[in-house]
């Protein structure tokens, strides 16, 4: 009776999410505010029932639900949705819970569709549950939040510089930020994401050495969280010592997410040990 | 009672008019003090700034209380009725009350949708209270519209965008950098156009200010002005490594900065962005700048585009907002015809609670033996079937004053039950009370 009703109020979710989704691409079609307003209570009602249904799953199992695949996307769909909330409150930047969301409502649905993996490949359940795997995990998702919220912050960038060098005033010129703004919020996200993957990677890191039989150093997964790493070091380090601001620095954000989605979502099929995410 | 404006404004006078007739803003409640004691004038507020003199007044009768207003204008400026009357509109009921809303939302300004007028609309409005020259009308329909022009900024884009091109120069800048503040921003050509950047900019905030121009005289004295920097054309190089916003308005025949110059500044300037506007004709500024990824190129053409593009949102804007105003003038019209209904229910009260009183006293004559306690409820009785008896009629006069035709209606009100004399009583107690009395109603709010 429970799992019906979780499951029904997962699907309405799901379809709630989807409709907020709709309605915010209309408001920044259009510029229609109410479309926008009503988008945001969808999408309010969206992280309750998300919070809600977390907890309840949370009590269920008796840990943190970032385990498997599955967990680990609704988990990271959640902080999407909870990062853009917070950031559209505080900074009242417009078409920013919409960009996010797009990712955010992209990985619900992949998550809709992911099978409720069990965790299998050498590595017992038993062996995975351990304080420093779950902060490994919270942390690399708390970072890919924050270097979400830093891809759209730069999507908009460059978004505002087209319509700028463009001269093509118009509302959507209007109500996009500033580019300072944009640059800088794209960058203090940066700031705030690398430091909680390299916690999450050095915690992984010495869990596997403590845990697993033999650790694969040179596995996929490593080198491509590493990868990430450097791509997002690499950014601080161009935009600090060597000044590089504006559209370049927009792009290599960008291009740097997209290395960080692919390690997430191809690169770990091909790792010998990381099979969870 | 009616509500009328009499006034001036950018629309039918021009300036040698408009200054004649333009009050002292320190003597502006005197003013309506002086007319509030004219005869025909119940309430008055006077809205006077350099578009507009206006005289919004609450009079018994329309033709006398035009006349007097404008006896009051000519005694006051010590002009000639003569010279002004050409010039003057008079706006009667709701046309006044149309125009007034119109005036504080900014849709009968010079710059369609400015916000200025509503503070001058305000401070009007609280100088009457203070002097107390408005009463129960003028004291709703003033919140009202000062509530609803609120409501009009809020809800709407009649103002959110610049309507001249020097300001459509700063919100371009600001959208790229943000804050102004710390930038460096280079005037080239120290004429006309180049003050009027240079006013713009320093009034939003900019500080660091260089101003460049071929006569380095007239440089130094604009750049003094606005506690700039002034450098010869020949430091164009260095000043241009400087710049994060550049105002071109000189008088040269060619290009004074090429792709080529400020493409072999980019390492300098470390890809810096630059902000470049070009106010001359001919042009200054090299089109193929705009090729350079740094640098964001716009002339007076573009600047004029943006303003007209705002112009088109604010006319929009406007045909929203005259929606609201008809919306507004019928909720008005409606609490004053609830206003209008008020005497006619008192009287009704006063007549039947005159029978009650009189049926009582018939009863103690008729019935001696009647304890205290045996009138007190026999009076108690009596009067609840009064109250039975009139809910209803006092319900359906509420509903008819609300109803179109409702001055016929309430007519036949008054002679169902034969209380034309009562009805008029209670108006000349209510037009007594009128000047002093101030309602408080809840709605709509006035946020001071």
């Amino acid at each position: 009776m429970m799992e019906t009703m979780m499951t029904r109020l997962q699907e309405l979710t799901v379809v709630l999410y989807a409709l907020s989704v709709l309605l915010y691409f209309i408001d920044f079609l259009q510029n229609n505010r109410r479309a926008n307003r009503v988008a945001f209570w969808l999408l309010s009602f969206v992280w309750v029932s998300q919070t809600v249904m977390l907890f309840i799953y949370m009590l269920n199992i008796g840990r943190f639900p970032v385990l498997t695949l599955s967990e680990g996307l609704y988990f990271y769909a959640w902080v999407l949705i909870t990062f853009s909330l917070v950031i559209n409150r505080l900074l009242k930047v417009d078409f920013i819970v919409f960009f996010t969301n797009v990712i955010g409502f992209m990985i619900m649905v992949i998550h809709t569709f992911a099978p409720d993996q069990v965790v299998s490949g050498g590595v017992s359940a038993q062996q995975l549950v351990s304080e420093l795997l779950f902060i490994h995990i919270t942390a690399a998702i708390l970072s890919y939040g924050a270097f979400s919220l830093s891809f759209v912050f730069s999507l908009l960038y460059l978004l505002q510089y087209n319509l700028l060098k463009q001269k093509k005033w118009g509302k959507r010129l209007v109500r996009i930020p500033d580019l300072s703004k944009l640059e800088h919020m794209s960058y203090v996200l940066n700031v705030i994401g690398v430091p909680l993957i390299m916690i999450g990677i050095i915690l992984g890191s010495r869990w596997a050495y403590i845990t697993l039989p033999e650790v694969v150093w040179f596995d996929a997964k490593v080198i491509g969280s590493v990868c990430v790493i450097l791509v997002y070091c690499l950014y601080l380090y161009l935009r600090i010592s060597k000044g590089v601001t504006g559209k370049s620095l927009a792009m290599w954000n960008m291009a740097a997410f997209l290395i960080l989605l692919i390690n997430f979502f191809l690169i770990g099929n091909f790792s010998t040990f990381h099979l969870w995410l | 009672m009616h509500i009328i404006v009499v006034g001036i404004n950018h629309k039918t006078a021009p300036v040698e008019i408009r200054e004649r007739l333009t009050f002292d803003p320190s003597q502006l409640g005197d003013a309506m003090s002086v007319l509030k004691d004219k005869k025909s004038i119940l309430e008055n507020v006077i809205i006077s700034t350099c578009n507009r003199t206006e005289i919004y007044a609450v009079v018994d009768q329309l033709h006398t209380g035009r006349y007097y207003v404008k006896e009051f204008l000519a005694e006051w400026f010590e002009i000639e009725q003569a010279e002004f009357t050409p010039f003057l509109f008079v706006y009667e009921q709701d046309g006044a009350m149309e125009h007034l809303f119109k005036v504080t939302s900014g849709l009968d300004s010079l710059v369609l949708g400015e916000t200025q007028i509503l503070g001058q609309v305000r401070t009007s409005f609280l100088l009457a209270q203070e002097g107390n020259t408005v009463g129960t009308v003028f004291n709703q329909l003033f919140k009202q519209a000062i509530t609803m022009a609120k409501r009009a900024h809020a809800e709407t884009d009649i103002g959110a965008n610049a309507v001249s091109v020097s300001y459509a120069a700063v919100e371009l800048a600001k959208k790229i950098f943000g804050s102004i503040e710390n930038k460096h921003v280079l005037i080239l050509g120290a004429g006309k156009m180049g003050e009027l950047a240079i006013q713009n900019l320093h009034g939003s905030g900019a500080s660091k200010v260089t101003v460049m121009n071929r006569t380095f005289e007239k440089a130094e004295e604009l750049a003094h002005r606005f506690s700039g920097k002034a450098r010869s054309m020949n430091e164009l190089e260095s000043a241009l490594i400087e710049a994060d916003i550049l105002i071109s308005s000189t008088g040269a025949k060619q290009f004074v900065i090429t792709k080529q110059m400020i493409e072999s500044l980019e390492k300098r300037r470390k890809g810096k962005t630059l902000f470049m506007v070009d106010i001359a004709v001919p042009r200054d500024l090299d089109p193929q700048l705009s090729e350079l990824e740094s640098v964001f190129l716009y002339d007076i053409d573009d600047l004029e585009g943006i303003v007209e593009a705002n112009l088109q949102e604010r006319k929009k804007a406007a045909e929203t907002i005259s929606l609201m105003v008809e919306a507004e003038i019928v909720e008005f019209k409606q609490w004053l015809n609830l206003l209008g209904v008020v005497p006619v229910i008192s009287a009704l009260r006063e007549k039947a609670l005159t029978i009650q009183a009189d049926t009582m006293k018939s009863l103690e004559r008729k019935l001696p033996n009647l304890s205290e306690h045996d009138v007190k409820v026999l009076n108690k009785h009596t009067k609840s079937i009064i109250n039975q008896m009139l809910k209803d009629p006092i319900l359906q006069a509420k509903e008819l004053a609300g109803c179109n035709g409702s001055e016929e209606a309430l007519d036949l009100f008054i002679k169902i039950f034969n209380i034309e004399e009562l009805v008029k009583k209670q108006q000349e107690m209510k037009a007594a009370e009128l000047k002093p009395v101030y309602v408080h109603s809840s709605k709509p709010v006035f946020h001071s």
